[in-house]
């Protein structure tokens, strides 16, 4: 399952290819998003409203590929690096792939990179064509120029250590992933088809510090443990870096939905400094360097 | 579940120590057992500790009561049948002395301890480092270690006892405030609380920081008092040191906990004594201090949160233990100074021993309400 490998099958990725026309017209986003988790910025960062607002913070994008332009903010901003732009409308064979790269160095306009598909194996070559480095995301997009029949494999990038030679993919990089395991990986991958239901309502996401599900919230409420607090000292949810900030109220409102208490007397856990994760020796002041 | 109108017992205080002496009483049969938490389970100091157990004391009644602790500690899961994990992890207590004086009495207390069966040692700086590499050697003089202390979570284990104790057929009340406790005659008569009145002979009090409170109820004065304490926590790291690292003089006590978080916490005589839970920035200045000065490679590391609890302090840092002259019925299990969640198992054993007339695991006679006034006072010196 996605669940446990972390790579979208086939049949997932298939569900997001446009109709040909859209393909031809221009550059669009794949919104490669597939595990409710509480998570919003690229709806609330398209400035064409291209990604539908979410009724629920657990929802997963919709978008509007009529509104789309292929922008790609929203593939700087997305936490999960699981937007990339495509464009596939020059029509000569080649196509590109904007792929969000969290790396340093960066690679450079023109130069020649391997291609790299979910898996991570290098599939083959591309060009970059454009580097687009957002101060505000802070995360760069690479534009990569690849041959079009690979343009919803490629997905990453990794860079050619001798660039005198790049006909041989360099060692580095051949051994983080054999082909064997990527087989093994792939052979067990399982299409989860029971979207909407209450069981995959339960593998939602709900606190991303810890990876603690819905399902793990409500056994835990079921069992008796019915506050903020409570769920927090059986479950780690809250204690993280995020300090219940995105957990804290999305667990306040499955207890007043499960206990049917009003969501305003659930007393949410108590918020302490620093608040936002602070060094240590930012604290030691002035007399020590 | 409503209130009943009468039990054998009344445990006021839903920590570790009311939980576990509830478990004891009713794995001996007893019947009928009650427990009043005025809030949640754990809330007040137990879920609030920084969670280190240790058996290195300089005193050998807290070496035994703390070894009892231990002995049963390894096996709570087994015990109390508990499906999660209470996380105990025996990764030990490093104690650093910063001077000779302070050293002479580290080899004293080892040799009282390894006369107690408690497998501590005695260590150079340099041998110390070797335990936990990012100590700055220069900043003590010696140190001792015993691999058997360790860490434990305190919300896992209290929920250990708490879910026991329920299958053996205690009932507790969560969100339930005693409000009133009736003597008539210098004897129990029933608690009064926010959700009606139950007729007991026994009261065992382990309110923690409000026992004086639930005493001044009977018209009596336990002399004890609260104090705030403050700790605060880093983001997961990964891996570095896994013994707790404590200095009395350095005021410190810190460690990486299995999960990855350090915690680390100090003493300051300037705290309030109140209730207040608060979080002060003094603590964070004088904590990052401490902290950067014995061990300079965490000076990187997040802070997370900081957070208060209190002591339930004594006279001289030791708990009172056992039934109240002229007051018939009550048996106090407070008064812990900071200590009360590691040595929650011999506390529960001895307080089901007293209520039962049974014969004491442990003579802990001189560590009744009355030393106050008879000015007995036992005294720890190995307390941060």
């Amino acid at each position: 399952m996605l669940i446990n490998t972390g790579i979208a099958t086939q049949e997932l990725i298939k569900k997001l290819i446009p109709s040909p026309e859209r393909r031809a017209r221009g550059p669009y986003a794949m919104v490669e998003c597939f595990q409710e988790i509480p998570c919003n910025p690229c709806s609330t960062s398209c400035p064409f409203g291209a990604i539908l607002p979410m009724k629920d913070i657990n929802d997963i994008p919709t978008i509007d590929l009529d509104r789309c332009t292929g922008c790609g903010i929203c593939a700087g901003v997305c936490p999960g690096l699981a937007i990339f732009i495509i464009d596939e409308s020059k029509g000569d064979g080649t196509a590109t792939v904007t792929i969000p790269y969290e790396f340093r160095p960066l690679p450079e306009k023109g130069e020649t990179v391997r291609a790299v598909n979910r898996q991570g194996n290098i599939i083959g070559d591309g060009v970059v064509t454009r580097i687009l480095a957002s101060k505000k995301t802070k995360t760069p997009l690479i534009t990569v120029q690849i041959p079009a029949e690979l343009v919803y494999e490629v997905r990453f990038l990794n860079l050619i250590d001798d660039k005198s030679n790049s006909e041989e993919p360099s060692s580095t990089y051949q051994s983080v992933v054999t082909d064997d395991l990527s087989s093994k990986v792939l052979d067990t991958v399982e299409i989860d088809d029971t979207a909407g239901t209450e069981n995959d309502e339960d593998e939602i996401i709900i606190c991303r510090c810890e990876g603690l599900t819905l399902g793990v919230i409500r056994d835990l409420i079921r069992e008796g443990y019915t506050t903020v607090d409570e769920i927090k000292r059986i479950s780690r949810a809250g204690m993280g870096p995020c300090q219940a900030r995105t957990c804290g109220p999305l667990i306040a409102s499955e207890i007043a939905r499960m206990t049917g208490q009003p969501i305003a007397e659930i007393q949410p856990s108590a918020h302490r400094p620093p608040v936002k994760p602070l060094p240590i020796e930012f604290f030691l002041g002035g007399d020590s360097e | 579940m409503t209130l009943p109108k009468s039990a054998s017992i009344v445990i006021i205080g839903g920590g570790i120590s009311g939980c576990a002496i509830a478990w004891n009483l009713a794995n001996r049969g007893i019947k009928d057992i009650v427990v009043l938490e005025k809030d949640t389970l754990a809330n007040g100091s137990t879920g609030r500790c920084g969670a280190g157990i240790r058996m290195q004391w300089a005193a050998e009644k807290n070496c035994r009561l703390a070894q009892y602790s231990v002995d049963f500690f390894e096996m709570a899961n087994e015990t109390l049948q508990y499906e999660r994990d209470i996380e105990f992890e025996q990764c030990g207590y490093l104690i650093v002395a910063v001077n000779e004086k302070e050293a002479e009495q580290f080899k004293k207390n080892v040799k009282l301890q390894n006369s107690l069966g408690i497998p501590s040692v005695y260590l150079t700086p340099e041998e110390a480092r070797e335990i936990v590499p990012i100590l700055d050697t220069s900043q003590f003089v010696a140190a001792t270690f015993c691999q058997k202390d360790g860490h434990l979570n305190p919300f896992h284990t209290t929920d250990a006892f708490a879910l026991a104790a329920e299958r053996l057929g205690v009932k507790i009340f969560k969100h339930t405030e005693v409000t009133g406790i009736d003597v008539k005659n210098g004897r129990i008569g029933s608690v009064e609380t926010t959700r009606g009145r139950i007729a007991t002979d026994i009261v065992v009090n382990a309110a923690g920081g409000w026992s004086k409170a639930i005493g001044a109820m009977a018209d009596i004065d336990i002399p004890t008092y609260v104090q705030r304490h403050q700790v605060l926590v880093t983001e997961p790291l990964e891996p570095i040191f896994s013994p707790m690292v404590m200095g009395f003089s350095y005021n410190i006590y810190i460690q990486q906990v299995p999960h990855g978080s350090i915690i680390m916490g100090r003493s300051d005589n300037t705290e309030p004594l109140d209730f207040r839970t608060t979080s002060g920035w003094k603590f964070v200045e004088e904590m990052t201090k401490t902290c950067s000065k014995l061990l300079p490679a965490l000076r990187t590391a997040n802070i997370l949160r900081q957070w208060a609890g209190h002591y339930c302090m004594t006279e001289d840092a030791q708990p009172i233990y056992g039934p109240v002259p002229g007051l018939e019925g009550m048996y106090l299990a407070c008064g812990f100074s900071g200590h009360g969640f590691m040595l929650a198992p011999a506390t529960a054993q001895l307080i089901t021993e007293m209520i039962l007339g049974e014969s004491l695991t442990i003579d802990v006679s001189d560590l009744d309400v009355g030393r106050f006034e008879r000015r007995e006072l036992v005294f720890e010196h190995s307390v941060v």
